[in-house]
């Protein structure tokens, strides 16, 4: 159990043009499940790695309960691992695996075997324990990792894509375990991951990282709301939300030159970019404050339609009711929430409402 | 039309006809070969049991074991053979730790100018070892090294170096390094992650070079001539070397000692070979990938 603090942390590597990390800083809070969030290159790996003391950041500091660690080797500074390829010792059996860290810390061997058999119970992996991981499927070796991060009962725990090689259908269904299973550990979390699907619904609080730099920290719901920029904006959401090209004129927004839009604050006359999600739009009837569009393409889903509009040259996603399957080419009405228009600076990518 | 039909159809017999004659010369070829490298096997098993053994392949007419006991009685083969194995086995013990911590360290830290450290070493590989032989000579005997055991290990240790760390660090390439991260974060240090998760998945690595470390030594010859005049300290080759040259010149060679010493020499090697080689051919295939 503990508190994790990132204090302006940066580091480069030898030929890399730009920082992996850049200045980061992040509190993260005793029993806190925190999702480091970006596209693939965006330093959250690296974050992650300099916490465990694989990595030596170059300037800044980093503290687990107050202390720093970063002068401490892996070995002392009691966080434990998940990685992306497992890891797992493949000339031990599963159970030799969990046992590893217990046997390093000098356990007695009745303690021991009690908490391998008690954590092999909590995954399900006691009829597997005496298999070779190379004998395991993807999933069961990912709960064997699992296993082994959990039996010692660390500080932290530091979760690198654990999910990212597991098929679709299991994927989802460990994450709903493995979210539980943080809750009832209470043990102070850290999750990597590209997935945003993945991010909101594990996360207490998302951190996004772009280029080495924290872009927005917030809960999910902050960051789906109320995204501080374009590129939180475009990577959380599927489908995304829309941002279009847009002016401010005379009390109005006009995106892509075409649409009138309310205007949902003050924001000073010139070029912007408008954001509107997918669910804040709306197909009605013809009115004064409606839109006319023509349809590129209905996507059905099942329990929803995607349908996609041109507006000027751009392409708007629309998320519509299940029924609703307009044909394309076929012009419609679109309505959208005024509280649910953010308005971005054009040059900065920074929300401006 | 049918003109060039027919033509084609001809020029496909005689390729036919060609490439019958091709399998012959080339199985010819092959036998020719097969025979070359086995004849002086048979030649060596045959001659070892005949009590009166020429420079050529006869089946004695009474198979004996009296060469055997001779070479042991008479030329303290015994003495030599288990010279050979202490030698072998030290040099082999002291290379798997020497290229382990090498081969390791070349494969996982970040040096600078490591291209030029690695093509230094392969360097040493290409030096001729009689080239080396006045220096070596001179140092062992500064350094109170010739006829020692320590000596033997110590050169015949550094012989193979070089070739086996560039071999070892090509096995360490392929064991992912995500496996000792894995370990330092359980709460090893760094040597033990090494011997604990390292080695072992890298262990047919290791077997190959052990191998390969234990046959070099074994079959090195120059070395201990330069090393060893002490009786009671000489290896196989130079007992081997010794019945070979002193019974009366070249001419009197007492084939059937000479022989039977050899397979006694070549057995050792053979097991060796057949217990390892999966182990062998599995590294091999892997190192290959690796570099």
């Amino acid at each position: 159990m503990a508190r994790v603090e990132y204090d302006h942390v940066t580091k480069c590597f030898t030929g890399g043009d730009r920082a992996a990390v850049d200045d980061l800083s992040l509190d993260i809070a005793d029993h806190e499940l925190l999702v480091l969030l970006g596209p693939s290159g965006c330093g959250k790996t690296t974050a992650l790695r300099m916490l465990a003391g694989l990595e030596q950041p170059d300037t800044g500091d980093i503290r687990i309960d107050g202390k720093s660690v970063v002068r401490l080797e892996p070995k002392d500074r009691d966080v434990a691992l998940v990685f992306q390829s497992y890891a797992l010792y493949p000339h031990m059996t599963a159970r030799e695996n969990i046992r590893y860290p217990l046997l390093v810390r000098h356990m007695p061997a009745a303690e021991r075997n009690e908490r391998v058999a008690r954590v092999a119970a909590m995954l399900s992996l006691t009829p597997l324990l005496d298999r070779r991981p190379a004998r395991l499927s993807g999933g069961e070796q990912q709960r064997v990792a699992l296993a082994r991060a959990i039996v010692r009962e660390p500080r932290v725990f530091l979760m690198d894509e654990p999910l990212s090689n597991l098929d679709a259908k299991l994927r989802t269904h460990t994450r709903t375990e493995l979210k539980a299973l943080q809750s009832e550990l209470g043990t102070t979390t850290i999750f990597v991951t590209h997935d945003q699907a993945e991010a909101m619904t594990l996360a207490h609080r998302i951190a996004v990282l772009d280029k080495g730099k924290l872009l927005q920290l917030g809960d999910p719901d902050d960051l789906y709301q109320r995204p501080a920029n374009v590129f939180v904006a475009q990577f959380i959401g599927s489908p995304p939300m829309n941002v279009l090209d847009a002016e401010v004129r005379d009390g109005a927004l006009v995106a892509e030159g075409v649409w009138r839009l309310p205007l949902p604050g003050r924001v000073a006359a010139g070029k912007a970019r408008v954001g509107i999600r997918p669910e804040a739009i709306v197909l009605s009837a013809a009115s004064a404050e409606t839109h006319e569009a023509e349809v590129l393409v209905s996507e059905p889903l099942g329990s929803e339609t995607i349908v996609d509009v041109k507006i000027g040259a751009a392409l708007v996603k629309v998320r519509a009711a299940a029924e609703v399957r307009p044909e394309p080419g076929v012009h419609v009405h679109l309505r959208v929430d005024p509280h649910a228009i953010r308005v971005f600076d054009p040059q900065s990518g920074d929300a401006l409402l | 039309m049918t003109a060039r039909a027919a033509a084609a159809g001809s020029a496909a017999v005689r390729r036919r006809e060609g490439s019958v004659l091709e399998a012959v010369l080339v199985h010819l070829v092959f036998a020719l070969v097969i025979v070359f490298f086995i004849a002086p096997f048979v030649w060596l098993f045959t001659a070892a049991f005949d009590a009166d053994a020429k420079a050529y392949i006869r089946i004695p007419s009474v198979p004996t074991l009296d060469n055997f006991v001779r070479i042991f009685t008479e030329h303290e083969f015994g003495h030599a053979l288990l010279n050979s194995f202490i030698v072998a086995g030290l040099t082999t013990t002291l290379d798997i730790v020497a290229v382990s911590l090498a081969g390791y360290s070349l494969s996982r830290l970040d040096l600078r100018f490591k291209s030029w450290i690695m093509y230094g070493i392969l360097l040493l590989q290409t030096m001729p070892l009689s080239a080396t032989m006045v220096p070596i000579y001179g140092l062992a005997r500064a350094l109170s090294l010739r006829n020692s055991y320590v000596g033997l290990v110590l050169i015949h240790a550094a012989i193979e170096l070089p070739f086996l760390i560039w071999l070892m660090k090509g096995f360490f390439d392929t064991v992912p390094r995500q496996l000792e991260e894995a370990s330092w974060l359980d709460g090893r240090s760094k040597l033990r992650a090494l011997v604990e998760v390292v080695l072992p998945v890298a262990r047919s690595g290791i077997g190959v070079v052990a191998g390969l470390a234990f046959l070099a030594a074994w079959a090195e010859v120059l070395m201990v001539i330069i090393l060893v005049d002490k009786q009671d300290l000489k290896t196989v080759p130079l007992a081997f070397y010794e019945t070979f040259r002193t019974q009366g010149g070249y001419t009197e060679v007492q084939y059937g000692l000479v022989a039977a010493m050899a397979v006694l020499y070549t057995l050792p090697v053979m097991a060796i070979f057949f217990a390892t080689r999966r182990m062998m051919v599995r590294g091999l295939l892997s190192t290959s990938r690796g570099l």
